[in-house]
């Protein structure tokens, strides 16, 4: 959960920080294991994708706003 | 249809299928030996994919964090048949244990540290400047051009010994918490540090408590926290990158 101290400005910000860390991780790091028995999406570059996910955030952060954004803490 | 792939987890028994991933659809599992591969079934393409289901992603990932050591798979890694996805489990099994082995009982943090790099460099070349002999006056061009270079050389060079002092501080300060760790310094001019620490879950308490003390005690940095995440940093299993 975000910490309750923080004052709404932090809150928002701390979302918003906490997307884009989801977003270079799970687009970025993690277990790859590609090779012929793979069919992935990776067919598009993944810069597309991060691209594309990146670019749709403005107006896609107002439906964030009542998702589970997962338990980090920002302070 | 495809099979959707979020991680592998240090367990074979049966997990939590109200899970639901990408699409809503609920998660299973492939068990082999002491180790499962987590899935589900995905239906769609590359046009379907958005930042909410990078979440859908990310979110499966801490629901089996509470309960197994988790090695998340990047975004994106699917396969169109089970028999493929059984023969990939087989085949790294033995790096898969070697990894969740590693770090087990583990979880990431990261530790972003921001100054005002513009304002140092502005201190530096004005201390560079009131220091330096101005008293010569005529200066061909390629001089003149020359000294400028070697003066911007220095002014980096001082920005970022200064840049090494504080993150080799801060980096002693939250090593002593950590198993493993990954720093990246000055990404950009007020990015001083991007660190990512391994902790082990005894010791997160300790390592929190040791962020809000060293954030307590320093009016001239900001500290950002988050954690505690899956390990993405710290899995070693890149087969085939592109």
């Amino acid at each position: 959960m975000l910490n309750d101290t923080v004052n709404s400005l932090d809150l928002h910000r701390a979302k918003d920080i906490t997307l884009l860390e989801v977003l270079d991780k799970a687009l970025n790091k993690g277990v790859i294991i590609s090779g012929d028995l793979i069919i992935s999406v990776a067919d598009v570059d993944l810069l597309y994708v991060g691209i594309r996910v990146l670019l749709s955030s403005i107006e896609t952060m107002e439906s964030l706003q009542g998702r589970h954004i997962p338990k980090r803490q920002f302070k | 249809m495809s099979i959707y792939i979020y991680g592998i987890i240090d367990s074979n028994d049966r997990i939590d299928e109200s899970i639901k991933g990408l699409n809503g659809i609920p998660v299973s599992y492939i068990p082999y030996k002491d180790i499962s591969l987590v899935i589900s079934s995905f239906n769609g393409d590359i046009q379907d994919i958005t930042k909410i289901k990078v979440l859908e992603h990310e979110d499966v990932l801490d629901r089996l964090m509470e309960k197994f050591t988790v090695l998340p798979f990047r975004f994106r890694t699917l396969y169109n048949r089970e028999e493929d996805v059984v023969s990939m489990l087989k085949d790294f099994y033995n790096d898969f244990s070697e990894d969740l082995g590693r770090l087990r009982n583990k979880a990431e943090f990261d530790i972003k540290v921001i100054w005002s790099g513009d304002k140092i460099i502005e201190e530096i070349t004005s201390d560079y400047d009131r220091d330096r002999d101005i008293s010569a006056g005529d200066e061909s061009r390629g001089k003149l051009f020359m000294e400028q270079a070697y003066n911007k050389y220095k002014i980096d060079r001082e920005f970022e010994e200064r840049a090494n002092i504080c993150i080799t501080v801060i980096d002693n300060f939250f090593s002593r918490f950590a198993s493993e760790k990954k720093l990246e310094k000055l990404k950009s001019k007020n990015l001083l540090l991007d660190a990512f620490y391994l902790v082990d879950k005894e010791r997160q308490g300790d390592f929190k408590e040791a962020f809000d003390s060293l954030k307590a005690s320093s009016s001239d940095l900001q500290y950002l926290f988050s954690g505690p995440w899956p390990p993405y940093n710290f899995v070693r299993i890149e087969y085939g990158k592109d």
